[in-house]
């Protein structure tokens, strides 16, 4: 893990970023519901207009947002370079109309000869331009809803409190252990601890291990905490607020927009 | 068609190595928008009744004691840190993620350990594009259901046999991260072949894995091991609590 990682890793989460932006007024349930139905629309297209589309929209909302560019290609890097292999492995291993057959110097052995397909390439375009658009759809989503918004939202759309609140106690510790992680890996590597296979292998487990021990720790105490404190086993969440109409008829709007789009 | 274009070679042969090496994008996680809606939907359905046994798991427990939910919280955010860091896998060249499942999974339990993947995932899928909120489903199939499951089942397997704890935690480790590799490759597969046959793509998937995925298998072992190693040394009480040891091996 190289040092910077993690904190770079924390200032991908919304929190660190602009909150003022023209979507920050925006109910997160309403944002939830429409990027779930456009979700769902993209990965239902036959083609791949309707996915990139989607992620232009999505794109040009983040740009929107004041999301930096590099923020946002890295996030895109991964799924990115999954879209080329699955391009890839599409083109070369199915399909049946022969767009190139490529013969490698020993081309007796038939495992050595590469044979792209048409169709197959066809196919691994529309999955690749699905995961543009999913991936982008996410994304912006992502950087328009504050986490603990975010959480309400699932509250909302009934998701079990007991998830709910295990993920509110993954957010709180994420970024103390982010920053524990790195501290250890920095005093391991400052003390050779990755010079070789066999003192990497270790001093990875010691980081892992170190790592769980502090969370038992940790746990302790902040159960402690919370009991002084009256908590009695459950997190009181944010209460919803009643849906604004504006909001809703402009959801609908989009919505629909992207229904005909889709029909199209 | 034959072509000696010696540009399209080195394209493909770029292209073929890119496949090698794909581990780092898709070690762990399916990404969003890569399964068909029906298949995704499947997924879900598989994935919703193990972590509704998670919770129900979950609210016995913290009944009984009420630092067990903190203790999941807190677990769930060392499975996502430790998800997330790369390491480096010399024989293709590239980093890639552990799943960091089997850990919890020895501690904690399997069906406890898939609510803390799910909550993972749903973070991560949000929050840095690692997943995807309709991949979630599958997600939580290879990493929380098969990962815990195939580690615990093999830790507890391995310990009849009265071998070492720290032996026991490599290969729940090892084979929990296998096990997770090979379900991804399946969902993949099955995902994305459309009209082709399953089995030959399934196996060029497999194939495309191995040279990321069977070092880090080595890896993964290893830190399960690291970290069971250490929590013996400094807090074998824990151990004891969870299950894990019994109370006279503590005492050893």
């Amino acid at each position: 893990m190289e040092r910077g990682k993690s904190v770079e890793t924390c200032k991908c989460f919304s929190e660190h970023f602009s909150k003022r932006h023209f979507l920050s007024g925006i109910d997160a349930r309403v944002k939830l519901l429409v990027t779930l139905a456009l979700l769902l629309m993209a990965l239902s297209y036959k083609g791949i207009f309707f996915p990139m589309l989607v992620a232009v929209c999505s794109f040009t909302l983040c740009v929107r947002m004041g999301v930096p560019m590099r923020a946002l290609l890295l996030r895109m890097a991964q799924p990115l370079l999954l879209a080329v292999v699955v391009l890839v492995l599409k083109c070369l291993f199915t399909g049946q109309d022969t767009l190139f057959v490529i013969s490698l110097p020993t081309s007796h052995f038939p495992f050595l000869m590469l044979t792209g397909h048409w169709d197959g390439l066809m196919e691994g375009i529309r999955i690749a331009s699905r995961i543009i658009g999913g991936v982008s759809l996410v994304i912006a989503l992502g950087f328009a809803t504050p986490f603990i918004e975010f959480v309400a939202a699932l509250s909302w759309l009934r998701v079990p409190r007991p998830f709910i609140e295990i993920m509110m106690f993954a957010y709180r510790y994420l970024f103390v252990f982010l920053e524990d992680a790195e501290t250890i890996y920095s005093a391991q590597k400052n003390r050779l601890g990755y010079a070789g296979l066999r003192k990497s292998l270790n001093s990875f487990g010691v980081l892992t291990g170190s790592l769980v021990l502090r969370g038992f720790e940790q746990s302790q105490k902040t159960a402690d905490a919370m009991t002084q404190r009256g908590y009695t086993g459950d997190i009181p969440l944010l209460k919803s607020q009643p849906l604004k109409a504006a909001e809703l008829a402009a959801a609908f709007i989009v919505v629909l927009a992207g229904g005909a789009v889709w029909m199209i | 068609m034959k072509l000696k274009n010696y540009g399209i070679f080195i394209f493909l042969l770029t292209a073929y190595c890119l496949l090698l090496t794909a581990g780092e994008a898709c070690a762990m996680h399916i990404s969003e928008g890569i399964l068909p809606l029906n298949w995704a939907a499947l997924w879900f359905a598989v994935a919703i009744p193990f972590v509704a046994l998670g919770m129900r798991k979950l609210k016995i427990l913290s009944a009984q004691d009420l630092s067990i939910k903190p203790l999941v919280g807190l677990m769930a955010a060392i499975v996502f840190v430790v998800s997330l860091m790369p390491i480096p896998v010399p024989t293709a060249g590239t980093c890639s993620h552990p799943g960091g499942t089997a850990i919890p999974a020895i501690l904690l339990g399997p069906s406890i350990t898939v609510l803390i993947t799910g909550v993972a995932l749903l973070i991560q899928a949000l929050f840095f594009a690692h997943g995807g909120l309709t991949t979630w489903g599958a997600d939580v199939v290879s990493m929380g259901i098969m990962g815990a499951f195939s580690g615990i089942a093999v830790f507890k397997l391995i310990r009849k046999f009265n071998v070492s704890l720290a032996l026991s935690a490599f290969f729940a480790g090892l084979i929990s991260d296998w096990a997770i590799y090979f379900t991804t490759s399946v969902e993949l597969a099955a995902g994305i072949r459309g009209d082709e046959p399953f089995w030959p793509l399934f196996t060029k998937i497999l194939i495309a894995f191995i040279p990321t995925q069977l070092p880090l298998g080595i890896v993964e072992g290893a830190m399960t091991a690291g970290m069971v190693k250490l929590l013996f040394k400094r807090r074998a009480d824990l151990l004891v609590k969870f299950g894990v040891i019994k109370a006279e091996e503590a005492a050893l």
